[in-house]
């Protein structure tokens, strides 16, 4: 049976920001739509309203031209609208069956032959009766949308599934969800990943600030065109200029620099050697676990090495502490922004608060400067755009890019000599990616020096001027980007090339 | 022998009745913590549930509405805990400890004129049996119906739990409140109904101490055992059978230490009377060392405040 879905003129305001602004889409079933649009576009809003969790405004929902009333996610459920959140809506302790059966009127017998029916049919390896704890995130994800098709459902809403993925799980869902959409039910996908657009969607609707900004079909789009449409203007292509003012200024040197850990699951970094020049850019390779969170937290002093040393401009910095450190005008930005870049539950210039400097004065006399930090979080706010003025705001709702922005923006407002940063565009949005590269290579070129630590090929190869690759805790020669290709990259991180 | 044998017997069931009000409380507060709420409150709701039940016989001079009375007044008190932390989005524990206390100075206020006035005989089951059998008589006759209730009730509380639907929804709640609301699950009717249970166990805890247990009204009767009942849900990682373990423990070293002073064994009279909570601790932390099975029922969500997006 055919199903159609229409959404008409969905309004939702929040204070200070209007998530879905007069929103109309129309979905029929038999094709796979996407919404795309970056981080706070209001994409999650809309999936929210269509799912019953929040209510809109304004506004109309119509399933096959039948007046929908979702007050409630019951009434989603009801109506056979089911939906995969992003962040997992499973009860970590119960069992795998017991998540299935605390929403079905089936009895335990019952849902037990309908569930192993459908793992059977759709191929999926689930132990029913395991903790949701136990299992990795794909597995979590089959068993939400496991409990989506016991309901039989006329439409599917996947909210951003591939972001805790790995790519065979994102391989095997995306065959699935053809699958599914072969059997005639209404998939809508919701991303803000460009390629997946193309590989998986029929049609593919943009938003952009609580807007629909364009209604299209994927055959007729390419990668450049849906960026330029979800960002709302051309990206600037990155450029790098190699030969900026390198003065051969030595500023910093690591040499003969060790670590063991008593942590079984750290990984002992071994005989660590490197110096960086002014002005320059040294990027770090390597797969995730090989050393880079230990290497981050030695060069930021979060952690002591046993031995060697690590000279900032000539001055034996090893035994200081990350405060300490920042003093000498050494800036960090670690990978986890949320636990331990910036704490969520505190208020934007609470946070920016906690970089506190002997020269910055947040505190007299051990109280607290309100005013003066206000204003200088005002400053970082507006020199690194980040998208609200509000001070006060909680860090938890900024979205991801706009919290990278405020940290960095925190480090930079400084003016640093050196920022130590470790995957600082790890799940984010290209424009957020965009603004992010665009400030490293400014400061770059200001004769600032980085060390980008990072998982992503590409931004290392399009940023660093030096590059080396960390492989079971061991750096390998650094070389220069020019003699630098994906392909040796690969091999490098793998362990495969000895040099 | 035999008298040594029915003395065995009279002194196990002595050890039995003791951990009644504490099997009671703490398998009411298990219930209300599984949903994810973290009532500190047990004491107080205890010491209510003493003083209404006595005030209630006295007037009505009716057992059964004394013990119907302590459920009720329990309950009412964790209501008032339940609007200010589910309604009025206030701190758990810190609502809990006013509840203590604030029950601790009503019941106190109430007692006033209760202080003395004999109690009466409750009713016992059995007990021609308890004589008629050595050792088995003692220990499992002649008791009240809320002693016998007590002792089924952490097996019906696991039942419950494990078992049945509404069981699997509290635990639910309790694991991810945001979940179980997403699913479609009424989050504050859930944790209210615990709230209530809890509190009308509670009430019957504290009853049993002031009608059966010694019949009497004193003053801050209960003398902790609200505190003890809320240790031994938390190092009964919320597991109701051991709670019943933990129960029996506590009540049968602090009869066993009582006999040893008497006896006049030349252990300081302190460490004898420190030894049940000790004790108790020790043999829960032993028998609950499963870090996964601690993992799976230490409710996710406890003490944590819930609100719905709107």
């Amino acid at each position: 049976m055919n199903t159609k879905l229409k959404v008409s003129k969905i309004s939702k305001i929040y204070p200070g920001c209007i998530a879905n602004d007069n929103v109309s889409l129309n979905f029929e079933s038999g094709k796979i739509y996407a919404l795309l649009g970056e981080n706070g576009a209001g994409k999650s809003t809309l999936v929210k309203i269509l799912s019953g969790v929040i209510n809109p405004d304004k506004g109309q929902i119509f399933l096959n031209d039948k007046l929908l009333k979702l007050t409630s996610p019951k009434d989603a459920k009801n109506n056979n609208i089911g939906m995969v959140f992003q962040h997992f809506n499973l009860f970590e302790t119960l069992s795998v069956f017991e998540n299935l059966s605390i929403d079905s009127e089936k009895n335990n017998y019952q849902l037990r032959i309908l569930v192993n029916n459908i793992l059977k049919k759709y191929n999926f390896k689930i132990d029913l009766d395991v903790p949701i704890l136990n299992l990795s995130a794909g597995q979590k994800q089959k068993v939400e949308i496991v409990r989506c098709l016991i309901r039989n459902p006329k439409v599917l809403i996947m909210d951003e599934p591939t972001s805790v993925l790995t790519e065979q799980e994102t391989e095997d869902l995306f065959l699935s969800l053809k699958k599914f959409s072969r059997e005639g039910i209404l998939i809508i996908y919701i991303t803000h990943k460009l390629k997946e657009v193309l590989s998986l969607c029929d049609e593919v609707a943009v938003m952009r600030k609580g807007k629909v900004v364009s209604i299209s079909r994927t055959v007729d789009e390419e990668l450049s065109s849906l960026a330029n449409k979800m960002i709302g203007e051309s990206l600037n292509k990155i450029k790098k200029m190699t030969s900026h003012n390198l003065s051969g200024e030595q500023i910093l040197s690591v040499s003969r620099l060790n670590f063991n850990s008593e942590d079984p699951y750290e990984v002992n970094l071994v005989d660590i050697n490197f110096t960086l020049n002014k002005g320059e850019c040294l990027g770090i390779a390597g797969i995730s676990g090989n050393g880079q969170n230990e290497l981050f937290q030695i060069l930021s002093g979060e952690t002591l090495s046993n031995n060697g040393s690590i000279k900032f401009r000539s001055k034996e910095i090893s035994k200081l502490n990350p405060k300490e450190r920042r003093e000498y005008l050494m800036a960090f930005s670690p990978e986890d922004r949320i636990s331990q870049a910036a704490v969520p539950s505190l208020k934007i210039y609470e946070n920016v608060a906690l970089n506190n400097f002997k020269t910055s004065n947040f505190f007299e006399k051990g109280l607290f400067n309100e005013r003066k930090i206000k204003d200088h979080s005002k400053k970082i706010l507006s020199n690194f755009s980040v998208n609200t003025d509000n001070v006060n705001l909680k860090s938890q709702f900024l979205s991801g890019g706009n919290l990278q922005k405020l940290i960095l923006g925190r480090e930079l407002i400084t003016s640093p000599e050196l920022l130590i940063c470790f995957n600082p565009t790890w799940g984010l949005d290209v424009g957020a990616i965009n603004y992010i590269h665009q400030t490293l290579v400014k400061i770059n070129e200001q004769g600032k020096s980085i060390i980008l630590i990072s998982t992503d090929n590409d931004e290392l190869l399009q940023l660093s001027d030096r590059i080396s690759v960390i492989n079971k805790g061991k750096l390998s020669k650094i070389m220069s980007a020019e003699e630098v290709n994906p392909e040796k990259l690969g091999l490098l991180m793998g362990g495969g090339l000895v040099d | 022998m035999n008298i040594d044998i029915n003395f065995l017997g009279i002194l196990i069931g002595a050890i039995m009745a003791s951990s009644v009000p504490l099997i009671l409380a703490a398998s009411g507060e298990l219930i209300t913590e599984r949903s994810g709420v973290l009532n500190l409150g047990v004491e107080g709701m205890m010491i209510i549930g003493a003083i209404s039940g006595f005030a209630l016989m006295v007037i009505t001079d009716n057992l059964f509405l004394a013990i119907i009375g302590s459920m009720l007044s329990g309950l009412l008190l964790s209501f008032i805990f339940g609007f200010l932390t589910q309604s009025l989005l206030t701190n758990h524990v810190a609502t809990g400890l006013a509840l203590t206390i604030f029950g601790i100075g009503l019941s106190a206020m109430i007692g006033k004129d209760f202080v003395g006035i004999p109690g009466k005989e409750f009713p016992l089951l059995f007990v021609n049996l308890k004589e008629a059998i050595p050792l088995f008589g003692p220990i499992f006759f002649g008791h009240s119906i809320v002693f016998y209730f007590a002792f089924l009730l952490p097996f019906g509380t696991n039942y419950f739990l494990k078992k049945t639907k509404i069981g699997l929804i509290v635990r639910a709640v309790g694991d991810s409140p945001v979940s179980a609301a997403n699913q479609g699950i009424n989050v504050l009717l859930v944790r209210y109904c615990c709230i209530l249970y809890g509190g009308a166990m509670c009430g019957l805890g504290g009853a049993y101490l002031s009608l059966i247990y010694t019949p009497q009204w004193i003053e801050n009767m209960t003398a902790g055992r609200g505190w003890i009942a809320l240790a031994l849900v938390v190092f009964a990682t919320w597991s109701p059978l051991k709670v019943l373990v933990g129960a029996i423990i506590f009540g049968g070293i602090t009869i066993l230490q009582l006999h040893m002073q008497a006896i006049g064994i030349r252990i300081p009279v302190q460490f004898l009377s420190a030894l049940p909570y000790i004790m108790t601790i020790v043999v829960l932390v032993i028998i609950s060392r499963d870090s996964r099975k601690i993992k799976l029922n230490t409710p996710t969500s406890l003490g944590q405040i819930f609100y719905k997006e709107k």
